[in-house]
């Protein structure tokens, strides 16, 4: 509906030009612009990387954890990654001020790390991802959740089960 | 100042522009017309004009991922644009190949190819992002000439 408002108003005020690049450009809500990371949120399923149908994005397993990069100039600003994401943790925001010169063009990259980090539980080495809790019922309150976050894999899955044993009993 | 100089001067605010289509799926081609034909956007409010000649620009903008059947002509057409130049490469095709990058029938980035000065990512990139694009041209041609 909101063309046959715009062409309504186009009938009353005719054509009009916008101050760009002198003002500021007006830009819907939900332009899909550049690609934002969280890696606070980030559960480190990797699904992004695989749906990318650019190949932007690149998930590597380096010395300190895994690291993120998306590369804004390869991105064809689909959504899918977002759309795939089960955390949210990677979005697109409504900013399109890309145009930058030669030399910043590999620079133009979204760069994330998921640090190792020790479990708190049993000492071992573990990346430092959001837990996958998505399925948990109940789903895991805000305490449950720092704590599974601050476990290696191995007592992640110890740590859920139990929970789930005792909520059914 | 001499004649030469006021020349410059007066050519500095009128940059003329030629868009070369490099085997573009004609998203990025079609906002660039909007950037001139539609009131909303009219880059020409930045003195420059779309023309039909190579020989006549000053600014170039090349779109498309330069397949591989078009690259003669490309090169050809480039070479005709008088120097100096600024090029521009619209969308994320020229400049890594976008949604065809690894492609064999393609030899995105462009770069290898052509000098570039600015990259306007997007796909295709709002007209606004293109109009943010070739400012950033008109700059560079500024201290080029
Ligand atoms: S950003 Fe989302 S999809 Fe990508 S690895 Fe993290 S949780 Fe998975
Ligand atoms: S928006 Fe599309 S192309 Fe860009 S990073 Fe996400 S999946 Fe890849
Ligand atoms: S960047 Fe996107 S819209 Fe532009 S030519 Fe390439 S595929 Fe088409």
């Amino acid at each position: 509906m909101n063309f046959l408002r715009l062409f309504a108003r186009n009938l009353r005020e005719g054509p009009y030009t916008e101050a760009f690049p002198f003002a500021p450009a007006p830009t819907a809500k939900r332009f899909r612009g550049k690609i934002e990371f969280d890696a606070e949120t980030c559960e480190g399923c990797r699904l992004c990387e695989r749906v990318c149908p650019a190949g932007a994005i690149k998930m590597e397993r380096t010395a300190e954890g895994m690291t993120f990069d998306c590369w804004h100039d390869t991105c064809v600003f689909c959504g899918n990654c977002e759309f795939h994401c089960p955390t949210k943790s990677i979005h697109q925001t409504a900013d399109w001020h890309l145009a930058h010169r030669q030399e910043d063009k590999y620079r133009m990259v979204e760069h994330g790390l998921i640090p190792f980090q020790v479990c708190t539980e049993c000492g071992s080495k573990g990346l430092a991802t959001a837990p996958a809790a998505g399925s948990a019922n109940p789903p895991l309150t805000a305490e449950e959740f720092q704590h599974v976050k601050s476990l290696c894999p191995k007592c992640r899955g110890k740590f859920m089960r139990a929970r789930k044993t005792k909520a059914k009993a | 100042m001499s004649v030469i100089e006021r020349l410059k001067t007066m050519a500095t605010k009128s940059p003329w522009i030629y868009r070369i289509n490099a085997g573009s799926c004609n998203g990025c081609d079609v906002e660039m017309a909007t950037c001139a034909l539609i009131p909303r956007y009219d880059v020409e409010r930045l003195g420059c004009q779309y023309c039909g000649s190579p020989r006549h620009a000053d600014i170039v903008l090349i779109s498309g991922p330069l397949t591989r059947r078009v690259l003669d002509a490309t090169l050809r057409v480039f070479d005709e644009i008088p120097d100096p130049k600024v090029t521009v490469a619209v969308g994320v095709c020229p400049i890594s190949g976008g949604i065809f990058r690894e492609s064999y029938a393609v030899l995105a980035p462009i770069d290898q190819y052509f000098p570039v000065d600015v990259n306007v990512p997007g796909c295709p990139p709002r007209p606004q992002a293109i109009i943010e694009g070739i400012a950033q041209a008109v700059q560079i041609w500024r201290e080029r000439l």
